[in-house]
């Protein structure tokens, strides 16, 4: 009996731990629009409850469940499958959508080719779109797909990724990036390929011309992105899809070349685990300060002190759905800032400690309320902050140095004065006498 | 030495000629006329005014850090100076008229009383 409940216990435990859950919670809602099956997308969905998600499906006008409900986001992650959707119910407005990112909840847009609401909330986020009705186009390499279904190659090293990606089928639109530092592209369009509104080669001219007038209206080209994520300031995430079949069962299942599987079910895998915040997720545990030669953090430092920083920073593990100590951060800095930074120096991870960072410093000559910050900010990685207040004062009356080898002129001379006094006294005490006798004898002359 | 010297005495006997001459009389003068123990204070008073502009120099020309030490060391010659200069005032025969009722013991305790004052400061101020 008890071997059984054991037994039980143990497999129940390992479900436990296969669950890969998110860092910020495994609620999950799907505004599925009712033209679309949840059936053609069941290999995401299907690998997504393995991972350990609850998911909710709700259509763009039904009422229930709300997203945000008395100001609190009720879902830690929404996927909008919504590519052509033009109304939805009272609670889903972009407005809404950018207070989910705030409230640190992680959204995955799919846009269509339509104008919808969702493209024009895409362009708060520096991403540009197309004319509606242009989808991406390519006529290289060779196959039997219609030329908007595109195979395209993961070349783009992001962290992410699982490396060693099969080529990823992929229809719908392109789109160009601004120069938003927080956008993180993790798919960008095949060279040869390019947007049109038109799948004739008879309506080619157009193209051919804009290629002619220097590109001017051209949607070309490798620097146009498919799939792109944008980290928020506060730690949420989105990710802009240009096309829903990139997550669709028939393209998961689509040979890339003869024998050669797709990449699109581990891509999409890959992505909302970024988006839901599994992979790339670091945290500062906490940093210590201390007088180089001491343990304790000193409440205030002296001007020109040693001093010691370190930091501890942790990687969210997703397998074990434990925070692990990661010291992989090799360009992190440390600043020693009022108002400006006044030192500014690498952060370099220590040898033989998992997770501490440490640097030693002479603190600069000047006394004022400082601050130790770490402020790291790398694409697609979670944005670290850290920042401690430290007051830095000038030596007590009491703590300068003393008889400094520079002031030994200075010394020797008032010794020399004070020794040439004791001197002139004891001659002129000694030699009292003749020189009275001598002064009477002037007086005599 | 000898030869451009008179050869300036022949072209130019004004001036530059006799500037040799009155400065060993007045040497010679000095020698002869002073008294011991001013002699012995003029000493002193040569030796603090080298000594002075000794630090001053290593003060403007090589440093003036710590300051406090070199108001010290230079305060304590110039102090020390004035307190021998006033002494030497004192004691001069010549000076016997102005100063009638203050004998040269009397001068001498004031002035050892006012370096020992001066010597506590300095030293206080000196570290």
């Amino acid at each position: 009996m008890f071997r059984i409940w054991r037994v039980l216990l143990l497999i129940l435990s390992l479900a436990i731990l296969s669950y890969a859950r998110s860092s910020t919670g495994n609620s999950l809602l799907v505004v599925l629009d009712p033209s679309l099956s949840k059936d053609n997308y069941s290999i995401f969905f299907k690998g997504l409850e393995e991972q350990g998600y609850e998911l909710t499906f709700r259509a763009p006008k039904d009422v229930t469940p709300a997203i945000i409900q008395d100001g609190i986001a009720s879902f830690a992650h929404v996927i909008l499958f919504t590519p052509e959707t033009k109304t939805y119910a009272k609670d889903i407005v972009p407005q809404a959508l950018v207070d989910l990112l705030s409230k640190n909840t992680n959204v995955i847009f799919a846009l269509g080719s339509k104008q919808t609401p969702l493209t024009s909330l895409a362009s708060e986020f520096s991403l540009i779109l197309p004319p509606p009705g242009t989808p991406l186009i390519s006529h290289f390499p060779e196959r039997d797909t219609p030329a908007t279904v595109v195979p395209i190659p993961v070349s783009f090293p992001s962290p992410a990724l699982t490396s060693g990606l099969s080529p990823v089928w992929y229809s719908g639109i392109p789109f160009a990036l601004g120069n938003n530092p927080l956008l993180v592209p993790f798919l960008n369009a095949p060279s040869e390929s390019f947007a049109a509104d038109t799948t004739e080669d008879s309506g080619a001219d157009a193209i051919v011309d804009a290629a002619e007038r220097g590109g001017e209206g051209l949607w070309a080209g490798k620097d146009m992105s498919v799939v792109t994520g944008f980290q928020t300031i506060d730690g949420g995430r989105a990710l802009f899809v240009g096309g829903i079949e990139l997550f669709s069962d028939e393209f998961a299942k689509k040979e890339v070349t003869k024998g050669v599987k797709s990449g699109n079910a581990q891509f999409a895998r890959d992505v909302a685990a970024w988006t839901f915040q599994e992979s790339l997720v670091l945290r500062v545990d906490g940093s210590t300060h201390h007088k180089v030669n001491e343990t304790q953090p000193g409440d205030k430092y002296t001007t020109n002190d040693h001093v010691v920083y370190s930091t501890h920073i942790s990687k969210y593990n997703p397998t074990t759905c434990t925070w692990e100590p990661f010291s992989g951060l090799t360009d992190m800095q440390l600043e020693f800032t009022m108002l400006d930074p006044h030192i500014r120096t690498s952060l370099p991870p220590v040898q033989g400690k998992p997770g501490e960072y440490s640097v030693t410093f002479r603190i600069p000559d000047r006394h004022g309320v400082f601050k130790f910050v770490v402020d790291y900010k790398r694409k697609g990685w979670t944005h670290l902050h850290s920042s401690t207040t430290v007051p830095v004062v000038p030596p007590r009356h009491d703590e300068y140095p003393r008889f400094l080898s520079a002031a030994w002129p200075y010394y020797v001379g008032a010794i020399s004065t004070s020794a040439g006094f004791v001197i002139f006294s004891v001659l002129w005490l000694a030699g009292d006498d003749r020189g009275s006798r001598r002064r009477k004898g002037a007086k005599a002359e | 030495m000898a030869g451009p010297k008179a050869s300036t005495a022949a072209s130019k006997p004004a001036s530059s000629a006799v500037d040799p001459n009155a400065i060993h009389s007045l040497w010679k003068a000095y020698n002869d006329t002073t008294p011991s123990r001013l002699k012995l204070i003029d000493s002193f008073l040569v030796f603090l005014m080298l000594s002075g502009i000794a630090q001053f120099l290593y003060c403007i020309l090589i440093t003036n850090f710590p300051f406090n030490a070199f108001l010290a060391g230079f305060g304590s010659c110039v102090g020390q100076f004035v307190l021998t200069a006033s002494l030497r005032t004192q004691v001069n025969p010549e000076n016997r008229g102005e100063f009638k009722d203050v004998s040269p013991e009397r001068a001498f305790a004031d002035f050892a009383l006012g370096s020992i004052v001066l010597h506590f400061f300095v030293f206080n101020f000196l570290g």
